[in-house]
């Protein structure tokens, strides 16, 4: 086996182990507030695996689904944000 | 590494139909989007996971986002009855 490939893989396998444990914060967290900023690191993770794995396969195609991902989650988080910041002013 | 991916997937699903807020249920969804997108990725299908990106990520959560800011919860409609 490469040597590349063997470490691009353990570096899957530590970013996916490092998500999941964000996960954890998104499934016990207390507030909304809480998950908001869970989703915020399993988003910035999950994208650099899929770049990771981008690499790994030596495909240009596989650059763009991170691409699409980092611009719409992104609108995603700042429309989540807008509506906590609406419910504190209401309260 | 798939099977990973599957059993978070159901944890997800039911997490966001147990949850009580709709704005938890919607990162939850959020979330689920993500995976289910990355799990298309491991399957070799980039443009599948395109679709489920920008569908997931961008144009469910934002809509789904305004029209809990739109609406009230059921609580409060009933303490002003």
């Amino acid at each position: 086996m490469d040597i590349r490939v063997l470490t691009l893989d353990i570096v899957i396998f530590i970013l996916m182990g490092i998500s999941v444990l964000s996960m954890v914060r998104v499934v016990i967290g207390p507030t909304s507030e809480d998950r908001m900023i869970g989703l915020n690191l399993v988003l910035a993770q999950i994208s650099a695996i899929l770049v990771l794995i981008a690499v790994k396969y030596n495909r240009s195609i596989y650059l763009d689904v991170a691409l699409v991902y980092a611009i719409l989650g992104f609108i995603g988080i700042l429309a989540i944000a807008r509506h906590a910041a609406s419910r504190e002013d209401k309260e | 590494m798939t099977e990973t991916i599957l059993i978070l997937l159901i944890i997800l699903g039911i997490l966001s139909l147990e949850f009580k807020d709709l704005l938890n249920a919607v990162i939850c969804l959020a979330i689920f989007s993500l995976l289910c997108s990355l799990l298309f990725y491991y399957l070799h299908a980039p443009d599948v996971a395109i679709a489920e990106a920008a569908v997931g990520a961008g144009v469910a959560t934002v809509i789904f986002v305004l029209t809990i800011n739109k609406t009230r919860r059921k609580e409060e409609v009933e303490e002003e009855e």
